[in-house]
């Protein structure tokens, strides 16, 4: 029950996220052009390039979508409304997160195409700049909530949310989250102009459905994530704890789509080279001034 | 499972509501058109795509339509017809304002080159998409869809059934598996016979690989194979059986391949980005070979250039217009270029107002060919916003201030370029103050010292080569050359930008825009030369007039120039910042002289 | 008997035939990508197989780390062999007497250990949370040099690897 409430929920979730993608990128808000894309989507033929690895090329799709699945799985909707209620939730969402790279991985290798195969080695680099980025963080967030269960982390955010106790911690995790999401300006692995597609350019029809709507998924449970782990997820006055949780997740989801469009796509080398130099440092900062700020403050 | 597989397996009413489910879906679905021979010169000929509800796909594959603007050379219709027939079906294919679009499949439906034409065939390519899920079986291949395919080898049988259709994918999977099979009998490597048909076989991978993206493979199909199975026949045995090695180790596996600036040995792999590659300009077919993200190799060629001009002859009344038909992105400037050398072989000058009447049209035309590069520049780079701006910006400004037919900008064009200036000085104000877009672009793009060019190319430089300095009429305008000092494609953006809007400054001193009219007196005779700044730099044209016949001509285009850069600008970079090289130059490929 | 006690030796079982039929693919693939993923996949059965024995924070830690590494591994072979596709079909075996026999060999070793020792009965897992805290405690208190040695050895040989990278580039 709680399992098909929480699917229910986050699809209903994916379908607002493509909405609101639609609206930012054609300009037209239109609440029945999500339906409309997908069954034409389904409608049409969806053929494979002769020449490529049968088993990645059909498993990448829905591995991506299964990893958003499992990351979202630990995430509390509402105080009762968790499909697993981890004792290392807050681990599990990055184990599953990781999942994402190997799918695009997978995707990017088996279909025999430079752009595709060009796209999926970027993820990999770019993982290797964001991954660091999600884990520090939650680290951060996990001492303040001396638990890695998510829903202890909500209520330790009771009198005042993360974001505010560790803004730095914020908006690197906000960004790594983009990043895992290969939204733009990190959509290095999908990148429209410079590889046509990238990872997704091999899929038609059905299977590019699926691929979009894991895509979808995975940015409703990054977002999710994010009101979890700094918004204090279903905290709030007056409305109910899941109109809390759905509000604040929609909010961080438009802000990631949003983000995007007033910069330019980042080259490679400045991903690892800002994740690391700059991303790093400040994260141990972050656990650091953390750490002094639960021992001073309590 | 495609509706088809669905469909069989359920009672015929069932089938029906389903298909009336897609169709309907279909024809409320955006239309993402996939443009030939591009976006920018959809733009640069006034249409707005976008405008009139379609959305531009990257990749054929991910589009239901193909939209074919203007008259295009057969070679580019021929990569159009491999581009359609890897658009998924149901999928619809409409010519704009093209005469004859033969090697293509036989469009859909023709319309004039006109925005409101666009408008209502949008909503025609939505009801025929739906028209189609209803009677699928009324779709049949295109007879010239077949031509093409046959002719590029792989590209049919690259298209395989779906599902749906058991018998084909059995068929198909049987053949990989006999070709594994084949490759898995480790043993029979070592044998040269091998070999040979091994690199065969990577040489078609390879080919089939160029149509991936949609692109037709224009690389030359004997080179790549001696590139490829020179690669394997010096690699071939320690690539493949690591058997006596002990341990694999990747020195040995990679010995022999060609090896990369940084030392580490790599396989090459070459990948097609154009003729119809959506961040380039269209009709510029550059291959590049990656080692690994890296360009190690670049070739580059135009496959919409103009043709060569010595020993050429022909009516002087036509050969202006003729010449500027040639360049989508700056006729203004080529008829121009036309009618000064014909002046110039008469020794007879335009009065003022015909000068300062042509001065405007072409800082129009140059205003709005650098905001078209900015939102190609946009697009290629993922700046959404930026390419929005800017090609709106353009397509705005190549509707100010009238056509050819009155002299003066009547007020209200006037005030609408000074509107444009208002929103053109923002959008560089913007840019100047995007920190991120300065470092994706500094120090990319860099060009030798010594290397000739022209243009805004020239002048971000630092040197001061523009032919509009040497104009009295632009002279009497206030006109300055921009420069920048820097050869990157920092430098190059903030050049044209600077000149964009000081392009519009000068089109408000001139106070009217008509383009160059054809009313010439060609009875007479006479040499003549002439030389224009076209948006992208300096062409100059020679010919004589005699008996209203034009010949001996010779001509110079920067882009000629500037296509030999590519290779600098892309070699040894990693391949996001090879393609924003290689765009920087803002060349146009439909004046590159073969 | 009740449903955990069925279910978990099965789950079990199931995760654990997994990770050696992936075992097996990975030497039966013919490219590099293919066998490192499968390898990738034996792992994260194994991590399974923890989760199912309620080793939590260690069966997450398990399925976490191994596909961040075996992606890693994955992309030299792609950055080397390039192959997209693994349409290049080669042989991921060698040394095959060798190996056969050192497999046998092993699985002798395990079975004679399996059936030789006298396990006796089965100790309760500790709840989850409880497991975490006494992992941290455990980290933090009594393998708290054990811990920051091998970390320290770790980043040295980092540090010193890129070094020697840099080093070779520059001749």
């Amino acid at each position: 029950m709680t399992a098909a409430i929480s699917i229910l929920a986050l699809l209903a979730g994916a379908y607002l996220v493509a909405v609101l993608e639609g609206w930012v990128s054609m300009g037209r808000m239109s609440i029945t052009g999500p339906l409309a894309s997908g069954a034409a989507m389904l409608g049409r033929e969806s053929f494979v390039p002769k020449r490529r690895d049968r088993v990645f090329f059909e498993v990448a799709p829905p591995l991506l979508l299964v990893s958003a699945l499992l990351a979202a799985a630990v995430l509390p909707l509402s105080p009762g409304l968790i499909v697993a209620d981890l004792a290392t939730g807050a681990l599990f969402v990055n184990a599953a997160l990781a999942y994402v790279m190997v799918a695009l991985l997978m995707a990017g290798w088996a279909p025999n195409g430079a752009y595709a195969m060009v796209g999926g080695f970027r993820f990999l680099g770019q993982l290797v700049a964001y991954s660091m980025l999600i884990v520090m963080p939650i680290t951060a967030v996990a001492m303040r909530a001396e638990s890695l269960v998510t829903t202890e982390v909500v209520e330790s955010q009771a009198a005042l949310p993360n974001a505010i106790y560790q803004p730095i911690g914020f908006v690197l995790f906000l960004l790594a989250g983009m990043a895992v999401c290969f939204l733009p300006p990190f959509d290095l692995p999908t990148a429209p102009g410079e590889l046509a597609g990238g990872v997704e350019a091999e899929y038609t029809g059905w299977r590019l459905a699926v691929f979009r709507l894991a895509r979808l998924v995975l940015v409703v449970t990054v977002a999710a994530a994010v009101s979890v782990f700094y918004l204090g997820g279903w905290l709030g006055p007056v409305f109910p704890p899941w109109a809390w949780s759905a509000a604040k997740t929609l909010a961080v989801a438009a802000l990631m789509l949003l983000a995007g469009r007033h910069v330019p796509r980042l080259r490679e080398t400045h991903v690892l080279e800002w994740g690391w130099k700059v991303g790093i440092p400040l994260a141990l900062l972050n656990i650091f001034v953390v750490g002094v700020m639960i021992l001073v403050v309590g | 499972m495609t509706e088809a597989a669905r469909n069989s397996r359920s009672p015929g009413r069932l089938r029906h509501r389903l298909r009336r489910l897609v169709s309907d879906a279909m024809e409320r679905d955006t239309l993402r058109a996939f443009v030939v021979p591009g976006p920018d010169v959809a733009r640069a000929l006034g249409l707005d795509l976008e405008a009139a509800g379609m959305e531009i796909s990257a990749t054929p594959r991910h589009a239901s339509m193909l939209v074919l603007v203007g008259e295009t050379p057969e070679s580019l219709r021929r990569s159009a017809a491999v581009a359609y027939s890897q658009i998924p079906r149901p999928r619809i294919a409409i010519s704009v304002g093209a005469k004859n679009p033969s090697p293509f499949p036989e469009p859909d439906f023709s319309i004039p080159l006109e925005q409101k034409a666009l408008e209502r065939a949008t909503a025609e390519a939505r009801k025929r998409l739906a028209g189609k899920v209803l009677n699928p079986h009324k779709e049949e291949k295109h007879a010239g869809e077949e031509r093409a395919e046959d002719s590029d080898g792989g590209h049919a049988s690259r298209e395989e059934p779906d599902e749906g259709d058991a018998i084909h994918e059995d068929l198909e999977d049987e053949k990989a598996r006999a070709g594994k099979d084949s490759d898995e009998g480790h043993t029979s490597h070592k044998e040269p016979k091998e070999h040979a048909g091994k690199s065969e076989e990577h040489a078609e991978k390879a080919e089939t690989e160029s149509s991936d993206g949609g692109r037709a493979n224009h690389k030359d199909p004997e080179k790549h194979v001696e590139h490829e199975s020179m690669n394997h026949a010096e690699m071939g045995h320690d690539h493949m059986d690591h058997g006596d090695m002990g341990f694999m180790s990747m020195v040995a596996m990679t010995e022999g391949t060609p090896r990369s600036s940084d030392g580490l040995q790599m396989e090459w792999v070459a990948a097609p980005f154009g003729p119809l590659f959506p961040g380039l300009p269209g009709g510029l077919a550059l291959t590049l070979t990656l080692d690994g993200d890296t360009v190690a190799e670049s070739v580059v060629s135009s496959a919409v250039g103009m043709p060569r001009f010595e020993g050429m002859s022909g009516s002087a009344e036509t050969f202006a217009g003729w010449l500027a038909s040639l360049d989508p992105f700056s006729p203004v400037a080529y008829r121009a270029l036309a009618l000064r050398a014909f002046e110039d072989a008469a020794g007879i000058a335009p009065d003022e107002r015909t000068t300062l009447a042509r001065i405007g049209a072409m800082e129009r035309e140059r205003a709005a060919s650098h905001l078209g590069w900015l939102a190609g520049f946009g697009y290629l780079t993922g700046h959404a916003r930026l390419a929005e701006r800017a090609g709106k910006l353009q397509l705005a400004l190549l509707r100010a201030g009238g056509s050819g037919e009155s002299d003066r900008l009547r007020a209200s064009g006037a005030s609408e370029i000074s509107r444009l200036k208002i929103e053109v000085d923002k959008l560089v104000e913007n840019l100047r103050r995007n920190p991120l877009l300065t470092r994706r672009l500094k120090g990319v793009g860099e060009i030798p010292g010594d290397a000739e060019a022209s243009g805004s190319v020239a002048r971000a430089r630092g040197a001061s080569a523009d032919a509009r300095a040497d104009d009295e009429g632009y002279r009497s305008l206030g006109f300055e050359a921009v420069v920048r000092g820097g050869g990157d494609a920092l430098s190059r953006m903030r050049v044209r930008l600077a000149e964009v809007s000081h392009s519009l400054d000068l089109i408000l001193a001139a106070g009217s825009i008509s383009v160059p009219s054809d009313s010439f007196d060609y009875g007479l005779s006479g040499k003549g030369s002439a030389t224009v700044e076209t948006p992208r730099g300096k062409a100059s044209l020679r010919l004589s007039l005699r008996g209203r016949g034009v010949s001996g001509l010779e001509l110079h285009t920067p882009s000629t120039r500037h296509i030999e850069l590519v290779e600098s600008v892309a070699k040894e970079r990693e391949l996001a910042d090879a393609l924003v090289g290689v765009a920087s130059l803002d060349i146009s490929p439909w004046e590159v002289l073969h | 008997m009740s449903a955990s006690e069925i279910f978990q030796p099965f789950f079990v079982g199931i995760f654990g035939l997994a990770a050696i039929w992936f075992g097996v693919v990975v030497f039966r693939t013919s490219s590099m990508v293919r066998s490192a993923l499968a390898l990738l996949f034996s792992m994260t059965a194994i991590g399974a197989m923890f989760l199912a024995m309620e080793a939590e924070f260690l069966g997450v830690l398990q399925i976490m780390m191994m596909a961040t590494e075996m992606a890693i591994m994955a992309i030299f072979m792609v950055m080397y062999m390039m192959d997209p596709g693994g349409m290049e079909g080669m042989d991921m075996t060698h040394q095959k007497y060798a190996s056969i026999f050192a497999g046998i060999l092993a699985t002798l070793g395990i079975l004679a250990v399996v059936f030789l020792v006298e396990w006796g009965p089965v100790a309760e897992a500790a709840h989850p949370e409880e497991q975490t805290r006494m992992l941290g405690i455990e980290i933090m208190e009594r393998s708290m040099l054990i811990f920051e040695t091998a970390g320290v050895t770790i980043l040295t040989a980092m540090i010193a690897a890129t070094a020697i990278a840099i080093e070779r580039r520059k001749s």
